[in-house]
């Protein structure tokens, strides 16, 4: 057989491999960059990450909590809050735990409630002029339950009745705070980075009868 | 008579090859000197441990924790936002293989690691710098021993993209396509920009090809009639596409590298404001300018340097200077001084343009060994968050 014959063989069988390998990167290439625009992900990973529908990633955070019971969301509640704050906090510092981003979350598991409850919550607003008022809307399990306008650096104490609606026997009470007007630190910022206010203190109490 | 004249050429081949080899060493040294005293100058504590974690700062501790540690799954443990998935896996995982033979400390594994790579893209430099010994000693200067010497000796991805980009470079000058196209595949494993050299490849293919005759309409169709070629291009993003696949199949979001930046705080905008805002950010003490302008200034050099790669037909290699410099520039400026300096194309340019004369080549020379003092005190200070 002459050598011509044999090194033709050779290319030919090298160029085909290169093209069998070049089909199989591409191919590969391919198949991965389908499963990439196809994510398998729960949705608080896509609300937060993909979707950017939200500033708070949930987590599956639960907090104690007792009826009647005032947890400080100062420095000195660290311990205490910690386990209650879901998502959307910084801190806390000496003036409390600021709120960061759109959106903030508690979550605290409660004994099962047949009656309303009485929230009260003291928070002062994050106020950088021209905006010296924030809004927010609270929501319990997913139900509007308050909207209040703070004004002023001072803290400010915040009553408002959670009804059995919100309630429904729930063994956890998850605390949304959407703010309308939250502060960016500067205009190309994240929204992530939303300031709006400050939280002093939560409680929870039973509504008197009558 | 001609004995000599053979052996002349062979002893100045020999001297030339020991001082490619001797010239990094050397600034190995007096950067590792120099980088020191700066250490010592604010740390109380001595010793080259010391020394090591004082320079592991900003990105360098995420790439401590993927090397011991791996990429979380989701939810990220400790309830956080920031998933380690924005940092790219090659450089850690080579530091934790290397680590895993030699039981020492991650950063004392990783800096001795960065020196032995940055030490080897000074080696695999020096034909690209059309063996010029000048602008050779300046480069070397400049990686080891210059004022941004801190990036390539300590855990940052650097190092390796560095050395990595020059293979790719040096593959592409003697039109070895395969070996770009693997040099390639490892560069998108390191960061994600090293993806983008594949431009670079299918230029220097496309002007290969044109200066043997052929015409700019037949290249696709001549393409495609080289699978050797269709190889090297399908290769090149192998690194990426890997990562994209493992990060799939752990926390079920092949893109979790482009995601997590909301995390970061990231947000797509306009590159001029950014760099518009940059050089607005002026001190409020002091004249030494801010981080923001340094960042903005790197930027501006980077793309300058781009257009003068351009103007010296360097297309791949401008192409993919200009592409690291504003892709990153799209969500702001931050570690734009790392990336600029980071660009083996650039740095060696401005080498081969600081040698020029004689004057130029000690005046920089002086500049960089002057500056690693002060810049490294800077880093290990935290002055200058050139993250």
């Amino acid at each position: 057989m002459p050598w011509s014959d044999i090194s033709g063989r050779y290319l030919r069988g090298a160029r085909l491999a290169s093209y069998a390998l070049a089909a199989v990167l591409a191919g590969t290439e391919i198949v991965i960059l389908a499963l990439a625009l196809n994510p398998n992900v729960n949705a608080d990973y896509r609300a937060y990450y993909i979707d950017r529908t939200t500033t708070c990633l949930n987590r599956d955070a639960v907090g104690s909590y007792t009826l009647g019971e005032t947890v400080s969301f100062r420095s000195d509640g660290a311990k205490k809050a910690a386990g209650m704050r879901v998502c959307g906090w910084s801190g806390p510092v000496a003036d409390g735990t600021h709120s960061l981003g759109e959106t903030s979350r508690l979550r605290l598991k409660i004994p099962p409630l047949h009656d309303s409850v009485t929230a009260t919550l003291q928070m002062a607003a994050a106020i950088r002029p021209p905006q010296v008022t924030q809004r927010i809307i609270i929501s319990v399990n997913g139900v509007r339950v308050h909207a209040v306008t703070l004004s002023g650096k001072e803290p400010r104490t915040v009553s408002f009745v959670i009804p059995t609606a919100a309630l429904a026997e729930a063994r956890i009470l998850d605390v949304a705070f959407d703010y309308l007007d939250g502060i960016p630190p500067s205009s190309a910022a994240s929204n992530i980075y939303k300031r709006a206010i400050k939280l002093l203190s939560f409680r929870l109490d039973p509504v008197e009868p009558g | 008579m001609a004995l000599e004249a053979v052996a002349r050429p062979n002893a100045g081949g020999r001297f030339v090859a020991v001082a490619v080899v001797a010239v990094p060493l050397a600034f190995v040294v007096s950067g590792l000197a120099i980088r020191y005293a700066a250490f010592a100058s604010v740390s109380a504590e001595p010793g080259f441990a010391a020394y090591a974690q004082a320079l592991c700062r900003w990105d360098c501790a995420w790439y401590v924790g993927i090397s011991e540690h791996g990429y979380e799954r989701f939810p990220i443990p400790g309830q956080s936002n920031v998933g380690r998935w924005g940092f790219f896996p090659l450089y850690p995982m080579l530091v934790a293989a290397i680590r895993s033979v030699f039981r020492f400390p991650t950063i004392l594994v990783a800096s001795i690691t960065s020196i032995a790579c940055s030490y080897a893209a000074c080696l695999v430099a020096w034909p690209l710098l059309e063996k010029n010994m000048r602008a050779y000693v300046l480069y070397c200067a400049f990686l080891l021993s210059g004022p941004f010497s801190y990036h390539f000796t300590t855990f940052l991805t650097e190092p390796l993209f560095v050395l990595l980009t020059s293979c790719v470079f040096l593959a592409l000058k003697r039109s070895s396509y395969l070996a770009a196209g693997l040099s390639s595949a490892l560069l998108s494993a390191t960061r994600l920009v090293g993806v983008l050299v594949v431009f670079a490849t299918v230029i220097q293919m496309f002007t290969d090809y044109r200066a043997k005759g052929g015409s700019t309409l037949s290249f696709p169709r001549w393409l495609l009639g080289r699978p050797d070629l269709l190889v090297a291009i399908f290769i090149s993003p192998a690194g990426l596409f890997a990562y994209i696949l493992f990060l799939y199949l752990t926390i079920g979001d092949g893109f979790a590298f482009l995601h997590v930046q909301r995390a970061f705080g990231r947000v797509p905008g306009n590159p001029l404001a950014f760099i518009w805002d940059g050089f607005s950010a002026v001190p409020t003490t002091g004249w030494l300018p801010t981080a923001p302008q340094w960042s903005a200034l790197a930027a501006l050099i980077g793309l300058a340097l781009s257009a003068v790669l351009a103007v010296r037909r360097q297309y791949g290699a401008a192409l993919f200077c200009a592409c690291c410099i504003i892709l990153p520039l799209i969500t702001n400026l931050a570690s734009m001084v790392r990336y600029v300096v980071g660009l083996a194309p650039l740095t060696i340019l401005l080498a081969m343009l600081s040698s020029a004369s004689k004057l130029t080549f000690l005046a920089a020379l002086a500049l960089f060994l002057g500056a690693c003092y002060f810049m490294t005190v800077a880093w290990i200070g935290g002055y200058l968050a050139l993250v």
